[in-house]
């Protein structure tokens, strides 16, 4: 199996270090389950028009260890409802990392994103030569390679399918 | 060439000779724990099933289960789920331990935190078993792959290793240990690793210390933190272990990522500002800000040691009219203690509100702030909104000044009570 490059807009970009996922819906919010709900409380307090300005393909951009404290699963919920496709980030919490890549949504770690794209810039994650190309300034910029436990979670949609994979390789050997 | 302590575990449970930083290798966990929780629990119980065919886990005796969060139930919702957990443990032969405590120190009373032995749960504050020498880690929902597979795929991760020098001054606590160390780490200093701690200073620091440390891991970035078991721990864990493990120690000559060393001599109580447990600052400068609430408790902190501190400082005083003290011991047994060593008479006496162990009060389930409130906590988190309104706040600061400020209704000094 091969990963699919990402390729969209940057949606938006968090600027704060340590960042706190759960700001994304509220605290408040974070026993929602319905990921239509959770998408329209997401991003009040950051760009009220954040629901209606982004386009499925889109990308979220954050800066070191982004994800920090204790991540929930609904923001990210929300942020697929919307058609954000993957995150970027300068480092990732770890907690965080391992919670997403099970639910088979991408996190490409990216030591000098910040500096690199701006709001709306078109960029594309490709997997195999470990770049960000920037489609709006002509630039690209090396990624960190994934592991390739992380790889195969992706490649497999999550933690299910990523079992089930698991399972079909260990017959087969 | 040493190894880690966490590279050993790892080599047993993988069933290697040895491991390094970096391998991935799939390793056996001794021992999978949980708690009940909506999106957790539920949809592995469901998923096992479902997806994987799986009706019982083959291996029940490895899995435990703990009823903490939602106790007890205020709607028919959070009871089904409960139901759905102990019917789950009695038709898998897995124990469902309800209103005992805290599943994380429950899971060390019960000999979960075995020395030597590789634990996994969903949540990252099962890092505390590291106390007695155990590698537990938590993997969120990667959690599935030890109920449906014997053993789970894992990268062997680096550790950073800091050496505690000194000894405490009186009024200052674990808690201030803790923090002062993502002040001078980082909170993202042991992004992925594991944080162990050693170090002269540990002689000082008791069993309830060491796991208020080892519980807060992940806000360094780390994935779990671990002790080499010692005479402190020992006794303790060897007496209620679960396994017949030999405990394993870090070589002299292990390889670290880093090696840091810390005085804890001259620390001073420190406070957490809102809304990030990254801000450490020193108490002192926080002195006079005006809090309704206070929150004794939480998986990290609420056990004897600080009960005893705070029933110091409270004992023969009383709390300022209108200000609410919740006083949640950690498990049933540390309240039990409690109780007989008077402690909580003198808690009672000085108008607290004592209550039986839950984790309810950390995330705003009960006890919750309204708009403009603020709180002193020794809970694991002051982000916004964790106790309540967004627009509530939340200073961490260790059980002593929580007492304090209950006796002002203001951040305040717990030495000057002590």
């Amino acid at each position: 199996m091969s990963l699919s490059n990402l390729r969209g807009r940057v949606a938006f970009i968090f600027t704060e270090r340590d960042f706190d996922v759960d700001q994304i819906v509220g605290v408040k919010n974070i026993k929602l389950r319905d990921p239509a709900e959770l998408a329209a409380v997401a991003m009040k307090a950051y760009d009220p028009d954040f629901a209606a300005q982004v386009r499925p393909g889109d990308l979220l951009v954050g800066a070191d260890n982004f994800g920090y404290g204790h991540p929930h699963y609904p923001p990210m919920i929300a942020m697929r409802h919307l058609g954000i496709r993957g995150v970027i980030a300068e480092s990732f919490s770890p907690g965080y990392w391992r919670g997403e890549i099970a639910m088979g949504f991408p996190q490409v770690a990216c030591p000098g994103i910040l500096g690199f794209v701006q709001r709306w810039d078109e960029i594309e994650v490709d997997w195999d030569t470990s770049r960000i190309i920037n489609h709006t300034r002509g630039a690209s910029i090396g990624i960190e390679p994934l592991a390739l436990a992380d790889r195969q979670m992706l490649e497999s949609g999550g933690i299910v399918g990523y079992l089930h994979a698991r399972e079909r390789d260990e017959v087969q050997a | 060439m040493g190894f880690t302590i966490t590279e050993k575990i790892l080599a047993r449970a993988s069933g290697r000779s040895h491991v390094c930083a970096g391998d991935e290798v799939k390793a056996r966990p001794d021992f999978v724990v949980a708690y009940d929780f909506p999106g957790y629990t539920d949809v592995i119980f469901r998923q096992m099933k479902d997806e994987f065919g799986i009706e019982r886990v083959p291996d029940p005796e490895r899995h435990v289960l703990f009823i903490d969060h939602m106790v007890p139930a205020v709607t028919p919702q959070e009871e089904d789920l409960h139901q759905n957990t102990r019917d789950w443990g009695a038709a898998n032969g897995v124990p469902v331990h309800e209103r005992k405590g805290i599943g994380h120190q429950v899971a060390a009373e019960l000999g979960y935190a075995t020395p030597g032995a590789f634990v996994v749960h969903f949540d990252g504050h099962i890092s505390q078993l590291g106390t007695f020498g155990a590698l537990a880690i938590g993997v969120r929902r990667h959690l599935l792959e030890a109920y449906v597979k014997d053993s789970i795929l894992i990268k062997v991760p680096a550790t950073t290793r800091v050496e505690l020098t000194g000894t405490l001054r009186p009024g200052v606590m674990a808690r201030d240990v803790f923090h002062h160390m993502v002040r001078v780490l980082g909170p993202a200093s042991c992004r992925f690793q594991v944080l162990e701690i050693g170090g002269p200073a540990l002689a000082g620091l008791s069993i309830d210390a060491r796991q208020t440390i080892t519980c807060l891991a992940m806000f360094t970035g780390a994935i779990t933190a671990i002790i080499n078991p010692d005479e402190v721990t020992l006794p303790y864990a060897r007496e209620r272990a679960r396994l017949s493990i030999d405990p394993l120690y870090s070589d002299p000559d292990a390889v670290y990522a880093a090696r840091h060393s810390i005085d804890i001599s001259d620390l001073e109580p420190i406070v957490v500002v809102p809304p990030s447990p990254a801000n450490t600052r020193d108490l002192s400068d926080h002195l006079g800000i005006e809090v309704q609430i206070g929150y004794l408790g939480s998986c990290a902190s609420g056990r004897i040691e600080d009960l005893r501190a705070a029933a110091q400082v409270l004992r023969g005083r009383t709390i300022r009219p209108g200000f609410q003290l919740h006083v949640v011991p950690t498990s049933q047994e540390i309240m039990r203690q409690a109780a007989e060593e008077g402690l909580l008479t003198d808690l009672i006496a000085a108008g607290a509100f004592v209550t039986s162990p839950s984790c309810d009060y950390c995330f705003g389930r009960l006890g919750v702030m309204t708009a403009g409130q603020r709180a002193v906590s020794t809970g694991t988190l002051n982000v916004r909104g964790r106790m309540g309104s967004p627009d509530s706040e939340i200073f961490i600061v260790n059980a002593a000044a929580v007492a304090a400020a209950a006796i002002e209704g203001r951040i305040a000094d717990p030495r000057k009570y002590l």
